[in-house]
Order: C-alpha cells, then sequence, then structure tokens
C-alpha cells in the first residue's frame, strides 16, 4: 500500500515538469527545419544562389497563394486526389481479395500465390509504355498502374498476417466449439489486421509514388500535369508547390493510417501504454 | 485477492464422494505419429466428479492423451468416450489479445447474456474488475485466472488443465492450485490435471495416474484428508512413492526425463 501512494505521489510531482520537457523535444523538433527555411530565405535574398533555379519560400508561398485563388491548384488536386483513391481503392480490394483467398486455404494458395508472386518482381512503373498502348492516354492507365502497384504489398502483408496467427491461439478457439467462420472472424482477422494495415500504409505510399509518375508521363490534369506544366515555361516556384502539395498528400494519407492503427490496435500494450502508462503494473 | 469464493457454498474437508458412473472412459487408445506408439493400447476411466493428476516424463504421451480427450486430435472411433461439454485449460493462457477480458470468456457462448455470464466466471475468480482490460495488460497469474473463467463459463463436465500453473511464479502458482482446488469442489466437475509436479498431484487429486511409454505404469489413489500438508507422512510417503514410478529418487538424482 505504501508503495503504491509513494508512486501515485511521484507520478503527480512529475507531471508539470514532464509537461514542459514534453513541449521543449517538440519545439526541438522544428528547430532544424525552420532554421532550413531561414537560410534559405537569406541565401536568396542576398543573392548567393541563382534564383530562377532556386525560388525562395517567400516566391513560393506566392505562387501557391496565386494557384490557390486561380482555382488551378484545387481543380488539379482534386483530380489527382480521385486518381489515387480509385486506384487505390481498386488495388486494395483485389489485394484483400487474393489475400484472404491465398491467406485462408491452400487451394487458393497454389491458385494464385505463384502467378502473384511473379507479376510482384515485375517494376509495375516498366507497364507505362504498355498501358498507354492498351488503354490510352485518359484516365484508365493511371488508375490501372496505380492499382496493380499497391495490390501487391497489401497481398503479401495480408497473407503473411494470417499464416502467423498463433497457431495455439486457434487451437483453443477450437476448444471453445467455435465454427470455422467464427474463428476466421474472431481469431485469423483479428490476427492478421496489424500486417494488413502495415501492408496498407506500404500501398499508400506506393500509390501517390505511382501517380507522380503517371501524371508526368502523360497527362493534361492533375498536380503532376502542373509541375511538368511549370517545367515547360521555366516556372520552378510552381514546381516547388507540386512538390510540397506531394509531401503533404503523402504525410496525410499516412497519418490517416495511423490513426485507423491507433484506433484498430489499441488492444497492444504499445498504444494503450502510451495512454495509461500504470495500466501494466497492475 | 480470491475472497470472492468464500461467499459460496462452504468448500468441503473431505475427499469427495464420486458417484461410480464414469466421466471418461477409454478403450484400448493407440496413438502414433509415424514412429513408436505414443499411447499404446490405453485403457483408462475417469470417474464423474473426481481429480485424477496425470503424471509423465516428457515424451510420455500425456499431453497426447489430453489432446485425443480435447477433441483436438482425433481418435479411433469407439475407443474414447467423453462429455460433450469439455473444457480446455492449457499451459499459456491462449487468450485473444484483441477481445475485452470479458469478451475472452464469452467466446462462443451461445444462449444466455453472455456479459453476465463472464462477468459471474471473472467475479468467481476474484477478477470482476478486470472486466474491460486487454488481455495483454494482465499479469501472467491474472491471465490464467481468465483462461480458468473462460473454461468454468461453459458449465463444463469434464475439464482438462494442460500444466496450467507451470509457467507461473511459485507464490502465484500455490494461490492458483487453492483456486483450482476450490473450484473443483464447488462445481460438478470432472478433472484432469496434467503436470510434471508430483506435490502439486497431491495437493489436489485424489487420484494419480502415471503413463510410462504410452501406458499406464502406475494408478495410485490418494485417500489424503483435505486441506493437505507437505510434511503429512502419508503425503511423503505416497510423494516418494510416485517419484519412484517416475524413476527419480527425492534428490531429484537419476532423473534424465
Amino acid at each position: 500500500m505504501a508503495s503504491a501512494t509513494l508512486t501515485v505521489e511521484r507520478s503527480v510531482a512529475r507531471a508539470p515538469s514532464r509537461a514542459v520537457s514534453k513541449a521543449f523535444d517538440g519545439a526541438h523538433r522544428f528547430l532544424v527545419p525552420v532554421l532550413i527555411l531561414v537560410v534559405w530565405q537569406a541565401l536568396d535574398s542576398f543573392g548567393w544562389i541563382n534564383a530562377r533555379l532556386m525560388p525562395s519560400p517567400i516566391r513560393v508561398a506566392e505562387a501557391f497563394w496565386q494557384l490557390l485563388v486561380t482555382g488551378q491548384l484545387l481543380g488539379n488536386l482534386w483530380i489527382s486526389l480521385v486518381r489515387v483513391a480509385v486506384g487505390l481503392g481498386i488495388g486494395v480490394f483485389l489485394g484483400i481479395a487474393f489475400g484472404l483467398f491465398a491467406g485462408l486455404s491452400r487451394f487458393g494458395e497454389n491458385t494464385v500465390d505463384s502467378t502473384l508472386q511473379m507479376v510482384r518482381t515485375l517494376p509495375h512503373l516498366a507497364l507505362i509504355p504498355l498501358f498507354i498502348l492498351w488503354f490510352g492516354i485518359g484516365e484508365t492507365p493511371k488508375i490501372a498502374l496505380i492499382a496493380l502497384g499497391s495490390v501487391f504489398p497489401v497481398y503479401l502483408n495480408l497473407f503473411a498476417g494470417i499464416r502467423a496467427v498463433d497457431r495455439k491461439v486457434i487451437e483453443a478457439a477450437t476448444t471453445l466449439d467455435l465454427t470455422r467462420a467464427e474463428i476466421i472472424w474472431n481469431v485469423i482477422l483479428p490476427g492478421a489486421l496489424p500486417s494488413f494495415l502495415v501492408g496498407l500504409r506500404y500501398a499508400v505510399g506506393i500509390a501517390w509514388l505511382t501517380l507522380v509518375v503517371a501524371e508526368q508521363v502523360n497527362a493534361n490534369s492533375g498536380i503532376g500535369y502542373l509541375v511538368m506544366n511549370a517545367r515547360d515555361f521555366l516556372e520552378t516556384d510552381v514546381i516547388f508547390v507540386g512538390l510540397i502539395i506531394y509531401a503533404i498528400l503523402g504525410l496525410t494519407t499516412d497519418q490517416m493510417v495511423r490513426a485507423i492503427e491507433r484506433r484498430a490496435l489499441a488492444w497492444r500494450p504499445t498504444f494503450t501504454d502510451a495512454q495509461q502508462p500504470n495500466r501494466r503494473a497492475a | 485477492m480470491m475472497t470472492a469464493l468464500q461467499s459460496h457454498t462452504p468448500v468441503l474437508d473431505e475427499p469427495r464422494v464420486t458417484r461410480g458412473e464414469a466421466a471418461v472412459s477409454i478403450r484400448g487408445l493407440t496413438r502414433s505419429f509415424g514412429g513408436p506408439n505414443i499411447l499404446d493400447d490405453l485403457d483408462l476411466e475417469l470417474e464423474a466428479g473426481s481429480f485424477t493428476a496425470l503424471l509423465g516424463r516428457s515424451g510420455s504421451g500425456k499431453s497426447t492423451l489430453l489432446r485425443t480427450l480435447a477433441g483436438l486430435d482425433t481418435a479411433p472411433a469407439g475407443t474414447v468416450s467423453v462429455p460433450d461439454r469439455r473444457a480446455v485449460v492449457f499451459q499459456e493462457p491462449r487468450l485473444l489479445p484483441w477481445k475485452k477480458v470479458w469478451r475472452n470468456v464469452s467466446l462462443g457462448l451461445r444462449r444466455g447474456d453472455a456479459r453476465a455470464r463472464a462477468s459471474a466466471a471473472l467475479s468467481e475468480l476474484g477478477l470482476s474488475h478486470r472486466l474491460d482490460a486487454w488481455p495483454l495488460t494482465l499479469s501472467g497469474g491474472e491471465a490464467q485466472r481468465v483462461a480458468l473463467a473462460r473454461a468454468l463459463v461453459r458449465e463444463p463436465k469434464l475439464m482438462l488443465l494442460d500444466e496450467p500453473f507451470a509457467a507461473l511464479d511459485a507464490l502465484t502458482r500455490l494461490r492458483m492450485q487453492a483456486l483450482v482446488g476450490k473450484l473443483w469442489q464447488m462445481h460438478d466437475l470432472t478433472v484432469l490435471l496434467v503436470t510434471h509436479d508430483v506435490d502439486e498431484a497431491l495437493l489436489l487429486a485424489d487420484r494419480a495416474v502415471v503413463l510410462i511409454d504410452g501406458r499406464i505404469g502406475a494408478d495410485v489413489a490418494i485417500p489424503l484428508d483435505r486441506p493437505r500438508h507437505h510434511g503429512d507422512p502419508e503425503f511423503i510417503r505416497l510423494r516418494q512413492q510416485l517419484l519412484g514410478t517416475l524413476g527419480i529418487d527425492e534428490n531429484g538424482l537419476d532423473g534424465g526425463g
């Protein structure tokens, strides 16, 4: 009992200093990026670098504002978002379908795994010329390419996740008289979820990467088109805006998947501990 | 910690009188996995309501026997007769980490208010405050008590315990042994406890069956009064007898198992 009161007192006493150090940590992490911006702006302002090739942060911000008010940015952003959403949706759906089929049955594994493993070794971006010949230069080749790129991380991780579920836990569930469907729903799928979510994060990253390449090879709309167009007119500031948009999009979608992880994997101590640090002690 | 138990029916202090009918009946069970027979023409009956300890060295076939009784290994038709309502507790708790404690306990229940039944079983094991906890936040002893609750909530006729205390620390193990003894006395249960530990068998069981090379090497009644004490001369005598059957003297020499 005495030790319990002691720990409580200590944690109360430490709480404010912990908050301060956390705030300091947060500020510390932003220090270097801010410094880089300042130095970059200074270099431009003093004319030490060619402003045509390397626009200053302020000029990039101005270009961003221009693109925003003329509506170019949001229109093209929307088109790019739709491409990724549709392509990723198809890819993830197929990845889940193949992953479940191969993961849950030997028959399924023998049917699809060897083929998928072979196609996987092909860099999907190498198919661009072929896709242009097959599907033209419209939306289809871009969406197909994004879908193709995102199928494999989902498939591989879901398949591995299903197969890695602890045999012993499945056995215990069998002794509780669960049907096969109930075991799949209650044991195997939740057990494979962490691995699936890792695959999903990879898929999201690949989807953006594929979008960049696909839009730069041939497009008359989208962020990639904006960037290639800017190259033709030597608008480096617009190119920078495009790069920043890509970074923000990638970061945002990754954070979305992580938010899903935090919710869906709340049972893992790594997540619960952060919220309730003293739970394990009991 | 285990106070919840004391609010129930008084605990019997004498060996429970069993009813004579067999809850488990095994006739001529032979099992092999390609090599020598793991179980070799085994005959065994467990009286309804009895508490039997199954002892044996590693590889003696005791785990195979328990798995067969649990329905995890299929037995040749006609050799094994067990109650439909069975429950197993393994050495590890084997909980589903992604389900809260009460959902682990109620998993597979098809009738009635699942949460209420899980809650009742967990209260009986002194875990009513852990209903909504995640399994990975439990201590080893708590997790194993959840596994016991998960077995009990099914109101089994036959409870199969596969070295359920082997992975616990010494103090927790003593508590868990007492707990299992009480659960057996309060419920209409036939218990088969697989263990390495002769003392554990003598503390809990009223019969010890020693498996040697897939056959019954010894079948010893344990007619000791409860609660039992390690210092009791009869306890010591039975201990030496069982260790002798297992091929080890009391100093642990000539072990090798």
